[in-house]
């Protein structure tokens, strides 16, 4: 269990690293250019380590399916989506609708045990879990100039942008 | 409406490939699992790329190395996601990854790391930060 939640803790911090170092590629390109890079920058990270940790067993596909080969093209439409919500919705909104979708998802994906995945079956208190969660995500994206006279050090810029 | 279709899909996509990544990585391998999702992705990426032919490169040598190599991050985050869905579920995952996410923009935003233009930053976060916490305490019981 704690083994499992560093790990995605881990990976969660290097997402939030991540996306700044694609804000920076994106502020100079544009999406494709930032997402082709990404993608081949992670390919290319993800070759190397895969070679060194396993040399020639890299290339040894036993058990391959075909649509393994087609997986990749799900963070393509993530990316098309994002895009087109963040347009529309302005994007502390539309990302913290993309957060919970996420967690929905997950819990769907979850309990119906979907590709192989351990089925956890849902229970009241993995719903509660997950709308607490969401009310906490709603909670981080309020704008905290409202709550004047509180603000952090950090915040110089935030309440005087008004 | 539009858009919130949009931003619902983006989250489904991102939870979905979260599991195909794990269930590709049981299968084949983590590193093959993530070499071939991302290969994939890059000549997906690449291909409407080519297709839109828009340039935009001009500018891109201002950007630094550093910030430019930053996919390669994703060879540890997908190893790392893929390990933490087999061991404690999908739904926590995404909770602590979400979490984890937003603890770190948090403290980008409140110590001005990377030159990032502060955005608006106060106690509704921490109390957001708080109640996320205590959601994924409960969604462990």
């Amino acid at each position: 269990m704690l083994m499992g939640i560093t790990l995605a803790f881990l990976s969660g911090v290097l997402v939030g690293l991540q996306n700044i170092f694609n804000s920076k590629l994106g502020e100079r390109t544009n999406i494709w250019i930032t997402t082709t890079l990404v993608l081949g920058m992670g390919f290319a990270a993800s070759f190397t380590i895969g070679l060194v940790v396993e040399g020639g067993d890299l290339f040894v596909l036993k058990g391959m399916q075909t649509w393994y080969g087609f997986s990749g093209i799900i963070g393509v439409v993530v990316v098309v989506s994002m895009v087109q919500g963040i347009q529309r919705l302005g994007p502390t909104f539309a990302v913290s609708v993309m957060m919970v979708s996420q967690l929905g998802f997950a819990l769907l994906f979850d309990t119906l045990g979907w590709l192989g995945l351990a089925q956890i079956p849902i229970s009241p208190s993995r719903v509660v879990g997950l709308l607490v969660v969401a009310a906490g995500i709603a909670i981080f994206k309020t704008d905290p100039g409202r709550l004047r006279g509180l603000k952090l050090r950090g915040a110089k810029q935030g309440i005087t942008n008004k | 409406m539009k858009g919130i279709m949009f931003a619902l899909t983006a989250g489904a996509g991102i939870a979905l490939q979260g599991i195909a990544n794990a269930r590709i990585g049981q299968g084949i391998g983590t590193w093959q699992a993530a070499s071939m999702t991302q290969l994939t992705g890059f000549v997906t990426s690449l291909a409407i790329l080519l297709i839109l032919g828009r340039g935009g490169w001009r500018r891109l040598g201002e950007v630094k190395p550093v910030y430019r190599a930053g996919g390669a991050l994703a060879a540890l985050i997908i190893s790392a996601n893929m390990a933490a869905i087999g061991a404690i579920g999908a739904t926590v995952t995404v909770a602590v990854v979400l979490i984890a996410q937003l603890m770190f923009t948090f403290a980008v935003d409140l110590f001005g790391w990377f030159s990032v233009a502060g955005t608006r930053i106060g106690w509704t976060q921490i109390a957001g930060i708080g109640v996320m916490v205590a959601g994924i305490l409960i969604l462990s019981l």
